[in-house]
């Protein structure tokens, strides 16, 4: 019990002195623009399709769900505002987020770990690159700006996809679904899920590349990390999922000033 | 993957059933997962009644129905979900590189040559500890995620656990039960499945293994939801 705190206890210090060094990277030396774009590139164009999927269907099992309890109040029209909004501020993030970490953390964690085992990373510092610079940081970025832009993209289809399945199955139509949408969706709803896709991409791009990073020990160490990537990320986008739910409820109450 | 369930079936039927072997992925499965399972599921209802507190007081101005409503939401949806998804990446990438790695190095093909049907030896045990897992993991995050959901429902707006089992009385059934252990069997059954089709059909090198286990997670969470989908679909006719 004690090693395994003591492990869980290094792994995070880990990962935040890495982070800490991917800034430091970023702010001090030169941005490598072409890379970065690559990555971009990359990332979207590959995880496009399983995003929109997921959103897809993550809207219409909260808008299914919904429809049961709201029926017997009489109160479909308030379908569409209720089942955006929960999609928004709560679900929607957290499920994408889940989805990206399988596919975006996997393939870069897998790809970095074959770097470092085949010695390739040894390989750029021997010829007096900084392989922070020229490997991590532009799939840092690029991993954050498209992870922000698909979660934001995977919210629209969650959306679309409440609006399309409520129809076909609880007789909600377009009109009706979308029309408490601005009523009950406040805008710091929306924000607060901008915030929390940001949040996941930032959490995203830090593990995986810091474990793609540290691996060792040949193939099984790069199956290893893919492993723990996943599960790692799964964890720590909960806890943060808990925290920017906290600190947005905090927000709030300073905005509107009302209590609970 | 169609064959590959079909075969699966078949084979439960046919063949010696490896009883130690299932109880060793029983193991990994569900005791091994229990930890981070358990962890997750906490923070989520956390979440779950923060934010229906909020869309309670902004629809109908009050709280009041926010045990009940979490509870059903969590019942119906969240906890299983969250469950399935973890195990899908937890366990579908260790199966994933596991049965990859015994494809590349060509030990399955030795086990044919030995006359042993790869799909009794490694399939079907791995199904059924699946499957068994998953319902209890169910079971036992449903409640955990309840208990919590009762502690924070009591610090944040003061109902005391009594008021959140009566609030949840006139909502919650024993079918909600039964359907969340369903669906916990059916997500069970789906990540081993997956998992040793993309194993079987590895290609060569340490390349194929990576790709084998990123398109195993993914396929196993799509299909994960759009099970969900289905299953929610077909139990709101249910109630």
């Amino acid at each position: 019990m004690i090693a395994l705190t003591v492990h869980i206890l290094d792994e995070i210090g880990g990962t935040l002195l890495f982070l800490q060094k991917i800034l430091s990277t970023i702010f001090v030396k030169k941005l490598k623009t072409h890379e970065i774009f690559v990555q971009i590139w990359k990332v979207s164009t590959e995880s496009f399709p399983t995003t929109a999927m997921a959103g897809f269907f993550v809207g219409a099992i909260m808008a299914v769900q919904f429809a049961m309890p709201i029926r017997e109040f009489g109160a479909l029209g308030f379908l569409g505002g209720l089942a955006t909004s929960a999609t928004f501020r709560e679900v929607g993030p957290m499920l994408i987020a889940f989805m990206l970490s399988g596919k975006v953390g996997a393939f870069t964690s897998a790809e970095l770990g074959t770097m470092r085992v085949t010695e390739q990373i040894d390989a750029v510092r021997c010829l007096g690159a900084d392989p922070m610079q020229e490997i991590i940081v532009p799939r840092f970025i690029g991993i954050v700006i498209s992870s922000f832009f698909l979660l934001a993209a995977g919210l629209m289809m969650s959306v679309f996809g409440g609006m399309a399945l409520s129809q076909a199955f609880a007789g909600v139509t377009p009109e009706e679904y979308t029309r408490h949408i601005p009523t009950i969706v406040h805008p710091l709803s929306i924000l607060s899920g901008m915030l929390k896709s940001l949040v996941f991409a930032i959490v995203l791009a830090t593990i995986c590349t810091y474990k793609g990073y540290t691996t060792t020990g040949g193939a099984k160490g790069v199956g290893r990390a893919v492993v723990a990537t996943a599960v790692t990320t799964m964890i720590c986008i909960v806890v943060m999922d808990w925290f920017t739910s906290f600190l947005g409820d905090v927000i709030l109450q300073m905005v509107r000033g009302y209590r609970s | 993957m169609m064959t590959l369930l079909a075969d699966t079936f078949w084979g439960t039927f046919t063949g010696p059933f490896r009883r130690k072997e299932f109880f060793q992925q029983l193991y990994f499965v569900a005791n091994r997962s229990l930890f981070i399972i358990v962890f997750c599921v906490c923070f989520a209802a956390v979440v779950t009644i923060l934010e229906s507190s909020f869309h309670m007081k902004m629809v109908i101005q009050n709280d009041a129905m926010v045990p009940g409503f979490a509870a059903v939401l969590i019942l119906r949806e969240l906890a299983a979900i969250v469950t399935a998804l973890l195990l899908c990446s937890r366990v579908g990438a260790g199966y994933a590189s596991e049965v990859g790695t015994m494809q590349i190095t060509e030990q399955i093909d030795a086990l044919k040559m030995l006359g042993i049907d790869p799909i009794n030896y490694l399939v079907i045990p791995r199904f059924f500890a699946c499957v068994l897992g998953g319902i209890l993991l169910t079971v036992v995050s449903n409640m955990t995620c309840l208990f919590a959901a009762m502690m924070i429902s009591q610090a944040y707006l003061g109902y005391t656990p009594g008021m959140f089992i009566s609030s949840m009385h006139r909502f919650v059934q024993f079918k909600d039960v039964l359907f969340a252990v369903i669906k916990g069997a059916c997500f069970g059954g789906v990540i081993p499945l997956v998992a040793c089709y993309f194993g079987f059909n590895c290609q060569q090198g340490a390349e194929g293994v990576g790709k084998a286990t990123t398109n195993t997670v993914v396929v196993a969470s799509i299909a994960i939801i759009v099970i969900d989908f289905i299953l929610s679909y077909t139990f709101s006719y249910l109630y």
